[in-house]
């Protein structure tokens, strides 16, 4: 398992430095804007007052936004849309892990070297869950390298716990990518329903602000769990624990239809769903 | 030790269905240890199916399979770790080098090829490792697959057309390898359409078409029943009702008796004989493909 995890984490590696640069990059730029957002706060306000609320409610569950506090403005500028970018990275990861190289016809001769199934699977689970914690982190070190540079105040210890929460909606996200690659026909299939689930459940997220009915379906959009504010008052474990317990099942239901499953290579017919297996004794 | 302890596959009423079309109806199937065998059919007779099962990469729906004395869906790991596999669609990561796979396999291995022996391969081979992956040609590709299978010497080889696009030379150098396998205590278990390169190294040959085995004959036997199609050019026109006559020919086309056009079944000593008394002015002989001879000899399913 270490092998297949160290191999694979070397794979990932140009993804983790040009995601986690990115991250850290716009952290950075972000905190170094503060000052001068902060010196022309009520302009911005006027800006923002004459927004329509529709808009509005993608970026805060109140409303109400305090462009002079770290936490308001970083809620807005940065954690409110980061999800929406990293999650598109946790659902290529987890839609690629075993069935990109499936398609490609490159898993065969891994899978047929002497490696578990459970340990080729686990070595690369391991090294998705990696990469998410290093571009985590690297997005974590741009704001607070940016702090240096602006007046901005940040607590370390406070600044993880949005940064903890992305990470458990990624990992939501990556598991539910992972176990849609092992049932559905294509990788391609899997992505695209885990980035309609993520863009629904993030557009679903703001209107249930404005809309009683929509407010209805909010406990089950994922992104409702996610602390993109409030995150000042610490750490909601109940929604972080919520969030990890279902990333964590999706990849439990993922490694157990890829124990089921047969390897495909190109021309031995389609995937079928691991519970549908045709169950037939021995004809002769 | 009895024949069933003794053989490296044995495989008792192999099914496998994808969806609802039946792959594998029964395959009975038994290699013995220390020899070479050669596993024909033609496209889509279930050769890489059953090699896939053996390895456990898909599942079995029906029957038993012994590998080295373990079922493989018991303990995959264990049976994997003795055997050198090389795939028929054969796709490497195109983001490394040659060497870096290699040392990536060898590592899933426990480090179990002396990294000698995998440059002594290359080199016999021609294959340079140092190569990414993506600037290989197909052929070179291949080489990277066999020695991939072949580095740590295993007990048992399993190879899915392990020749298709390599240069004549090349071809050559493979089956001496698998020669030389066996001669070192390896039992072979290779499949090809390509019924000559069977018989030059095989023991024995086992048939499968439209999933089922149709026979196990020693190379031999199978070679007195392969076809070759001839044609004859004569100087003064001859009778074809003449060569008709003569055991396994069968007349193809005929033109103006100056140009004959025939099949031959097994060996064409008695054709030659019987051409003798005219006056041949070309002579060509062919041999059909693999699909071709089975079509005719097991149109009717029978050996």
């Amino acid at each position: 398992m270490i092998t297949v995890f160290k191999h694979t984490l070397s794979r990932s590696r140009g993804a983790i430095i040009g995601w986690g640069l990115t991250m850290l990059l716009i952290g950075l730029m972000m905190v170094m804007f503060f000052d001068s957002i902060a010196e022309n706060a009520a302009q911005f306000q006027q800006l923002i007052d004459i927004y329509p609320p529709e808009m509005m409610a993608f970026f805060s569950e109140s409303g109400a936004f305090d462009f002079t506090t770290p936490e308001g403005f970083l809620s807005i500028e940065y954690f409110s849309f980061m999800p929406l970018i990293l999650g598109v990275y946790a659902i290529l990861s987890g839609s690629g892990m075993l069935a990109a190289d499936e398609e490609r016809g490159v898993l065969d001769l891994v899978a047929a070297q002497p490696i578990s199934r459970s340990a080729l699977f686990l070595g690369r689970l391991l090294s998705i869950v990696v990469a998410l914690v290093l571009i985590l982190v690297l997005g974590y070190v741009g704001i607070m390298a940016g702090t240096s540079y602006s007046t901005m105040e940040l607590d370390p210890l406070v600044l993880l716990v949005p940064f903890t929460s992305m990470f458990a909606l990624l990992a939501f996200l990556a598991g539910l990518a992972l176990l849609l690659s092992m049932v559905l026909p294509s990788r391609g299939m899997a992505g695209m329903v885990g980035g309609i689930v993520l863009i629904a459940s993030f557009f679903l997220n703001g209107l249930a602000n404005l809309n009683d009915t929509l407010a209805k379906v909010e406990p089950f959009l994922p992104t409702r769990y996610y602390q993109g504010e409030g995150w000042v008052a610490g750490l909601r474990m109940d929604w972080f624990l919520g969030l990890l317990a279902f990333g964590l099942g999706f990849m439990l239901l993922a490694w157990w239809a890829f124990q089921l499953r047969d390897i495909r290579v190109g021309g031995e017919g389609s995937w079928r769903l691991p519970f549908l297996r045709r169950k037939v004794a021995a004809d002769s | 030790m009895d024949k069933k302890n003794n053989a490296a596959i044995v495989a008792k009423g192999l099914t496998k269905f994808y969806g609802s079309f039946q792959a594998l109806h029964g395959v009975d199937l038994t290699v013995d240890r220390e020899e070479i065998f050669g596993f024909l059919g033609p496209n889509g007779a279930g050769k890489t199916t059953t090699i896939r099962v053996l390895l456990d990469l898909i599942r079995r729906d029906g029957g038993d399979v012994q590998v080295l004395g373990i079922d493989p869906r018991v303990d995959p790991v264990a049976v994997r770790r003795r055997i050198g596999y090389m795939p028929g669609e054969l796709h490497l990561d195109q983001g490394l080098t040659a060497e870096a796979l290699l040392r990536y396999f060898n590592d899933l291995r426990g480090r179990a090829a002396k990294w000698a022996d995998v440059l002594r391969l290359a080199e016999r081979l021609a294959l340079d490792i140092k190569q990414p992956i993506k600037n290989l040609s197909h052929g070179n590709k291949q080489k990277v697959g066999i020695v991939q299978a072949l580095m740590h010497k295993p007990e048992l080889v399993i190879m899915d057309e392990p020749t298709q696009g390599l240069d004549p030379m090349m071809q050559h150098e493979v089956l001496r390898m698998l020669k030389e396998a066996r001669a070192a205590g390896s039992t072979v278990f290779f499949s090809s359409h390509i019924m000559s390169e069977v018989e030059s190294v095989a023991q024995r040959v086992g048939i499968i078409r439209a999933g089922r085995m149709i026979e196990v004959a020693d190379p031999k036997t199978l070679g007195r029943r392969a076809l070759n199609r001839v044609r004859v050019r004569f100087g003064k026109p001859v009778e074809s009702a003449d060569l008709a006559k003569v055991k396994g020919v069968k007349i193809l086309s005929q033109e103006n008796g100056k140009e004959i056009r025939l099949q031959v079944e097994g060996e064409v000593d008695g054709l030659i004989k019987a051409l003798a008394k005219f006056s041949v002015s070309d002579f060509e002989t062919e041999r059909p493909s693999l699909e071709e001879t089975f079509l005719t000899y097991y149109q009717d399913g029978a050996k």
